[in-house]
């Protein structure tokens, strides 16, 4: 990067500015920063590189040396004293560079930080920042683009899509020895709208008929949408809040427009925490319907004797990783064991594990940004000795993204493991009613679903 | 009182303005907002935030460096402990009464102690280099001016405590002595709100921010599993 504009600088600044007017939070991380270093072997890029770039605190104080610069009267007349930095282009390119480049915004550096600095969220500021200076990787903006302009961030067509789905009926019907047995399209009035991570149509469909599978055993009331049921949003990784809102709006509309009860987030750690925690804060209005992840969902269903499962069905040694935005960023650390915990009979934590468990690597966008490929494999070799630590041959995980990561890691550090999501793990403990019992067959009971006093607002077309 | 307090009373007016003033800032954006529908407790994951997450074995910044982490609680206290013990040699100095002996040696030795521990994170700063690689003049600077500011302390307890025998020639080391506590108290308190020394109230900011966000979301107070 040789210059940046006037308007460029104009644009970030303006955008801070804006920030620190309404929002305190962003002013108290801006701040709070004592500069201890102590957050370096809290990150995972620190670790595997040891270079000081990948401090945390370094990364927070791109961010907050601009601020200086500009927004403070110490910082505009003693840069040299204060660190305030000039927003130029050396500087742009190192916040491109670090705050998209060198981290994946997982927020272990921030639950360990001496102070309380959120590293992460001032991240994301920073990338907003880069994003007004129209500065997003190009990888990781085709990557929005194409959520933005067809529905699905692997830009699949309809027709495509279609088919999988309809393949993955016929193959359902199969299994379950149940012509009833369906994976509902574009069904209006439903309980659930479910969605998924494009890469279960692309390269995973076994894990859609995995979760159609459950649904099938708990007699669910759920459709998908043909168009819509792209669960993840990169536009919370590029920094663009109005490109994030559109595409968290997709799913709002089409829960919507499909007159769906509860909107459920498929298996994916950061489209659950787009829409869960940041769609109504990215649309502005809390949401007028019910909305869980899939993990909760399966959860409920165990407890509620909805589903039956049986752990000796799943004998082999796993091990679980926990999503950064499930777990220390969405609070889902007992929902995920609970469900694991009642479908594998030999189960074995990582070290560390919970909230402090390292992220795969492929968190923050890096899985869409192939510019930085060689880094994510390289921090990847942390989870990669956690996996090999704990013996296990299976490593289950509620997440797409992290899945993509884990077997790219499972290849690259040849770890010998299955990767599987939660859905897969359940689909295989479950125990199935009969379907030539009247009684039993559960595709009958989708409609007495309806009743359930859970599900109040569902009326009997459902 | 001599000139030199007057100066330190200024600044001391001036620092808090400044640090009331970022409170206020802060107060008057208001508290979180998020519209997202709240699955844990904000007021259970605040009073963890400020407890249990600070606690040594919850925090790597802690448990993995144990030696700069004691060193930097020592550190805090003795700064604390210097800002207390300023408005009580202001109080002297204006109401002409002076510390007992036995309390001014005990000051002198905690703050002997918490001062050898800011000269520790001070060498550390510049002798590591992941350190000096993220440090700029306000990280040296405000170490060694909340350090000398430990050391003018112990300077005024130890001549409180009458250790040394004042004759007339001595007064006026000791009216040297004063001047300089109250020059490195003014120092100290026009740079507070200006360097890093103002997360004294940040931090706070920091804790609340955090309990509220991890709260929020159920993930403070964290489950046991
Ligand atoms: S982010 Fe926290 S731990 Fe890291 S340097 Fe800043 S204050 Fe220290
Ligand atoms: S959020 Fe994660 S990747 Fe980013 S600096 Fe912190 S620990 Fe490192």
């Amino acid at each position: 990067m040789d210059t940046i504009t006037k308007e460029q600088r104009k644009a970030a600044l303006d955008l801070m500015k804006a920030n620190l007017a309404s929002d305190s939070k962003f002013q108290t991380h801006l701040n709070a920063c004592v500069r201890c270093g102590l957050c370096a072997t809290s990150c995972m890029y620190y670790i595997a590189f040891k270079d000081p770039k990948y401090i945390p605190g370094r990364k927070v104080n791109l961010v907050s040396s601009i601020y200086r610069r500009y927004f403070t009267p110490e910082g505009k007349y003693f840069p040299s004293l204060f660190n305030a930095r000039n927003l130029d282009a050396e500087m742009a390119e190192e916040m491109v560079d670090c705050l998209f480049g060198g981290c994946t915004m997982c927020g272990r550096c921030v639950k360990h930080c001496s102070i309380g600095v959120d590293v992460s969220y001032i991240v994301k500021k920073g990338r907003e920042m880069l994003a007004v200076m129209g500065l997003v990787p190009k990888t990781l903006q085709a990557t929005v683009d194409a959520a933005i302009n067809t529905g699905n961030n692997m830009a699949i067509p309809t027709e495509e899509f279609v088919d999988t789905i309809k393949w993955m009926e016929e193959e359902l019907q199969d299994e379950m020895g149940d012509p009833k047995a369906n994976i509902p399209l574009d069904e209006t009035n439903r309980h659930i709208i479910y969605t998924l991570n494009p890469r279960e149509p692309k390269f995973f469909p076994l894990s859609i008929s995995a979760m159609a599978k459950v649904f099938y055993a708990a007699g669910e009331s759920w459709t998908l949408s043909s168009k819509y049921y792209d669960v993840t949003n990169y536009g919370f990784f590029n920094g663009n809040n109005e490109e994030a809102a559109k595409i968290a709006g997709y799913l709002y509309d089409e829960t919507h427009r499909l007159k769906a009860d509860k909107l459920v987030l498929g298996e994916c750690g950061h489209g659950s925490r787009a829409s869960r925690w940041e769609g109504p804060n990215l649309l502005k209005k809390a949401y007028d319907f019910e909305m869980t992840t899939a993990l909760e969902l399966m959860a409920e269903y165990i407890r509620t004797g909805r589903i039956k499962v049986d752990k000796t069905k799943n004998q082999t040694l796993c091990t679980l990783h926990d999503p950064c935005n499930l777990v220390r960023n969405g609070g889902l650390l007992e929902e995920m064991r609970f469900v694991v915990k009642s479908c594998v009979a030999n189960f074995v934590e990582m070290t560390p594990h919970g909230n402090d468990n390292f992220c795969c690597g492929g968190g923050g966008g890096q899985l869409a940004m192939s510019e930085y490929n060689e880094r994510r494999l390289k921090i990847g070799g942390i989870k990669a000795d956690q996996i090999k630590a704990t013996g296990a041959k299976i490593v289950i995980t509620p997440c797409h993204n992290c899945v993509d990561q884990l077997m790219q890691i499972n290849h690259t550090y040849k770890l010998g493991v299955t990767i599987k999501t939660v859905a897969e793990i359940v689909a295989d403990a479950l125990v199935l009613p009969d379907p030539a019992s009247p009684h039993d067959n559960p595709a009958d009971t989708a409609a007495e679903t309806v009743a359930d006093p859970l599900h109040t607002d569902s009326n009997s077309s459902k | 009182m001599i000139i030199s307090a007057w100066i330190s009373i200024a600044a001391l007016i001036w620092c808090i303005a400044f640090l009331v003033s970022y409170l206020i800032g802060l107060i008057r954006k208001g508290a979180p907002k998020d519209l997202s529908e709240r699955s844990g407790n904000t007021v259970k994951g605040i009073i963890y935030s400020n407890t249990g997450a600070m606690l040594p074995a919850a925090k790597e910044s802690a448990y993995m460096h144990l030696p700069t982490y004691t060193a930097g609680m020592i550190f805090h206290i003795g700064n604390f402990l210097s800002l207390l013990m300023f408005v009580w040699i202001i109080v002297c100095c204006c109401c002409n009464i002076s510390t007992p002996a036995v309390l001014a040696l005990i000051l002198a030795a905690l703050l002997t102690v918490s001062s050898l521990c800011g000269i520790f994170i001070l060498i550390k700063r510049f002798v590591n280099v992941n350190l000096r690689s993220i440090s700029c003049f306000d990280d040296f600077f405000s170490n060694i001016i909340c350090t000398l500011f430990q050391i003018a302390g112990i300077c005024i307890m130890l001549s409180f405590s009458n250790i040394c025998t004042y004759t007339d020639a001595c007064s006026a080391d000791r009216l040297c002595l004063m001047n300089f506590y109250f020059i490195v108290a003014a120092i100290l308190f026009i740079w507070m709100p200006l360097g890093k020394i103002k997360h004294l109230i940040y931090y706070f900011a920091a804790r609340y921010h955090l309990g509220f966000f991890y709260g929020w979301r159920n993930t403070w107070p964290p489950k046991h599993i």
